[in-house]
């Protein structure tokens, strides 16, 4: 009787490692993101590979090169034309407030390798790198994950990332605008007809700490405290502001760019809970606190809900609900600025919530193959809303 | 808020240090996509952080290795 519970106890242990193994696979996902009035489009094809080489070792790789086209709104001066460049003092009837054409596209690969030791404890270490024609990025990371117990029931992991941003500032004018740049070689300001362009950097110190409890067979908790800190440009060199709106009754008001602080530091938290509801419905719902010594305040709800319908069929759906509170140097009047070291009237920077409302739907054609799909409904008050697609292909092997 | 953070992790890690013990084979349940943010699609899920990360001015919370963009 002892053997036969050993053995089956044994068997059962085999079955369970073989379901538990992560398949290797190859994803191709391929995103169309609309913004309404085809203010932006998003073009997203995307790839990923993971490989696991032996039991302790998985190297995961992907690709995406997103196209971008559309229209970011700001203030110009459209005396000069429709440019987010158009900086200069002008008559307060050119002021105007409106979408900028841009065009770009974007290429971010990254790369990670995570190795498991003797306790099964992971570390993971990761390269990703963003490339666009005026933005290039890249970071190194690190996390660990530590098993507090031998049924590997509770975990911390630990994390780390340093990311280098690059921001090419092109064809800002001669006099009008405030680069950030503390260095003394009296290039703050440039030409737009020279074609000049200059680097400046932005670091970028991610730290997370997370705490990870398995509660029962069908449940799990997480929970995680994160701290981000940026030092250098971080201003948005299309974004401007209007200062000095027909000050003393003069009928002109200045056009310059967008002046944020050099530095920003933020701390977070988040929550987690994952359970199974049956054996074929489970639901996933998490909360993010996020502050800001910017005066950003903000939380976050993401609910998700997913029906396994029959051996093929996965079927999803959730709801995300966000509120952030504006920056302290935010306004979007015109005749809010005059002479604030600090100012910006970048929307992202304004009081505002979002709701987003999610359905997808996968189906797992055999052992080798499955197809995905989806869609994402983004709706932020005050300013704009959007609607994206996802189609991918997922080979398993 | 460092403050409070803190205090509700070692509340969280408190009340969780009685939970039931789950066997390695007990955990089939657990280990499936459904269980996963975004049932697993790690690719769905970066477009997602992707997207909020360049409309909305918060960040952070989904590991530390995500990649910058200009988007922002």
């Amino acid at each position: 009787m002892q053997l036969a519970t050993k053995l089956s106890l044994i068997t059962c242990t085999l079955l369970t490692y073989s379901a538990l193994q992560a398949e290797d696979y190859v994803s191709v996902q391929y995103v169309h993101y609309d913004e309404e009035s085809g203010r932006t489009t998003v073009m997203a094809p995307a790839l990923e590979i993971s490989k696991d080489f032996g039991t302790d070792y998985t190297l995961k790789a992907s690709i995406v090169a997103d196209s971008i086209s559309g229209a970011s709104p700001t203030w110009y001066d459209s005396s000069s034309g429709a440019s987010a460049f158009s900086r200069d003092t002008t008559a307060l009837e050119n002021i105007t407030y409106n979408n900028v054409d841009y065009d770009d596209t974007r290429t971010a690969g990254s790369i990670a390798l995570t190795t498991r030791f003797a306790s099964r404890d992971e570390l993971t270490v990761g390269y990703n790198r963003s490339y666009e024609s005026d933005y290039e990025s890249n970071e190194l990371s690190a996390e660990y994950l530590y098993n507090l117990d031998r049924s590997r029931n509770r975990t911390l992991s630990f994390g780390l990332s340093y990311q280098l941003n690059r921001v090419l500032a092109k064809e800002y004018t001669s006099t009008n605008d405030r680069l950030r740049d503390d260095d003394d070689d009296d290039d703050d300001n440039y030409d737009s007809s020279s074609g000049a362009s200059k680097a400046l950097d932005v670091n970028v110190l991610t730290a997370e700490i997370g705490f990870t409890q398995i509660l029962n067979a069908t449940s799990l908790a997480k929970a995680s405290l994160f701290f981000i800190n940026e030092d250098g440009y971080l201003s948005n060199p299309y974004m401007n502001v209007v200062r000095y709106y027909n000050q003393n009754g003069n009928g002109t008001a200045e056009v310059k760019a967008e002046n944020k602080p050099d530095t920003r530091t933020a701390y977070g938290l988040t929550l987690q809970y994952i359970s199974a509801l049956s054996d074929t419905l489970s639901a996933n719902i998490s909360y993010r606190f996020y502050n800001d010594d910017w005066g950003i305040d903000s939380h976050t709800i993401n609910t998700e809900l997913y029906y396994e319908y029959g051996d093929h069929w996965l079927l999803g759906g959730g709801v995300r609900y966000y509120v952030q509170s504006d920056a302290d140097f935010y306004s979007d009047r015109k005749d809010y600025f005059t002479n604030e070291f600090y100012a910006s009237s970048d929307r992202r920077m304004s009081d505002f919530d979002a709701l987003s409302y999610r359905l997808n739907a996968r189906y797992r054609v055999n052992d080798s193959w499955s197809i995905n799909t989806g869609v994402t409904y983004y709706d932020q008050s005050k300013h704009f809303d959007a609607i994206y697609y996802t189609l991918g292909l997922k080979y398993y092997f | 808020m460092k403050c409070i953070g803190i205090i509700l992790i070692t509340l969280f890690i408190g009340g969780c240090s009685g939970m039931t013990h789950v066997k390695p084979w007990e955990k089939e349940r657990l280990s499936r996509d459904s269980m996963s943010n975004a049932a697993g699609n790690t690719l769905v899920s970066k477009f997602d952080a992707h997207v909020y990360f360049s409309k909305e001015a918060s960040k952070g919370g989904g590991g530390v290795s995500g990649g910058g963009c200009g988007c922002n």
